[in-house]
């Protein structure tokens, strides 16, 4: 039971690690990571070449609000792999925004396209093509059902 | 006759010594306060306060090197402490003047987000920046 809990703990643990360098800002609030950067929070774990990652206090501490992930974004989330060049992930709404060659990925679909706008909370994601005049929208099984 | 050379030499002689005097004097002040403004001075065991512009910083370490008026070394162990970090390191350079302090060791920072551990690190205290090089693992607190 300990073992479980344990592990259950050791799981849901929130970090940034980046393989060059890192840059903390306290005037503009921000950490800036370069090389091989790997951000995880209690919602997805990405990857990425650059992250900056701003924060505000809140009851005497710190917590991020907006991360922004540059160069070979990969963004994994549950079943879902979310790829692209840029992403922008905002912790007031939950929302994950991938721009550039994006493809979201899961055990049974592949669907790709220029930009992908991920909702968390309500488990919804639009997917927008390059030419701006298709429009997918996939609604996961989860969410179907209700 | 006799009396004259003999004053004549005994004047000879007193101002001769008087200027080996007064060239020794200059020649010894000198190199007296070159000696004593480029001695290191060392403390073990050392703690203590530095005031900037960027608040109260305290400082510690197992062996405090002070290299010139305005360069410190911290030797072995330190520290840096202030109201928004602690940095724990190894061989922790400071220049007072220009508010920098660096060290290629590794080192550990604890701050209000989580624990940083890196493999070396420049803190720009005047514009309140913090450079940390190498791997770099940030564990966020909960």
């Amino acid at each position: 039971m300990f073992f479980f809990i344990f592990v259950f703990n050791a799981n849901s643990e929130s970090y940034v690690k980046a393989g060059k360098s890192l840059v903390w800002d306290s005037e503009n609030k921000s950490y800036t990571a370069h090389g091989n950067v790997e951000f995880k929070n209690d919602k997805f774990i990405a990857f990425a070449d650059k992250m900056i990652a701003n924060y505000i206090e809140e009851k005497n501490d710190e917590v991020f609000t907006i991360i922004e992930l540059f160069d070979n974004v990969v963004i994994k989330f549950k079943e879902e792999t979310f790829k692209g060049n840029y992403a922008i992930y905002t912790r007031d709404d939950n929302i994950i925004k991938l721009i550039g060659n994006v493809s979201i990925e899961s055990s049974t679909r592949l669907l790709t396209g220029n930009e992908l706008i991920a909702d968390i909370d309500n488990n919804k994601r639009i997917l927008n093509s390059a030419d701006k005049e298709s429009l997918v929208e996939v609604l996961l099984e989860d969410n179907a059902n209700n | 006759m006799i009396n004259y050379f003999n004053k004549k030499t005994i004047n000879i002689f007193i101002i001769i010594i008087f200027g080996i005097q007064l060239y020794i004097y200059f020649v010894n002040k000198k190199p007296l306060t070159e000696n004593f403004s480029q001695k290191t001075i060392t403390v073990e065991n050392f703690s203590s306060i530095v005031l900037s512009n960027s608040g109260i910083t305290k400082v510690g370490s197992e062996k405090l090197n002070k290299i010139d008026d305005d360069n410190i070394y911290l030797e072995g162990k330190s520290y840096l402490e202030n109201k928004e970090y602690k940095i724990y390191g190894k061989n922790i350079s400071i220049n007072i003047s220009k508010e920098i302090s660096n060290s290629n060791e590794p080192v550990e920072v604890i701050n209000k987000m989580g624990i940083l551990k890196a493999q070396g690190f420049k803190n720009q205290d005047y514009d309140g920046k913090i450079f940390f090089s190498g791997e770099v693992e940030f564990v966020i607190n909960k």
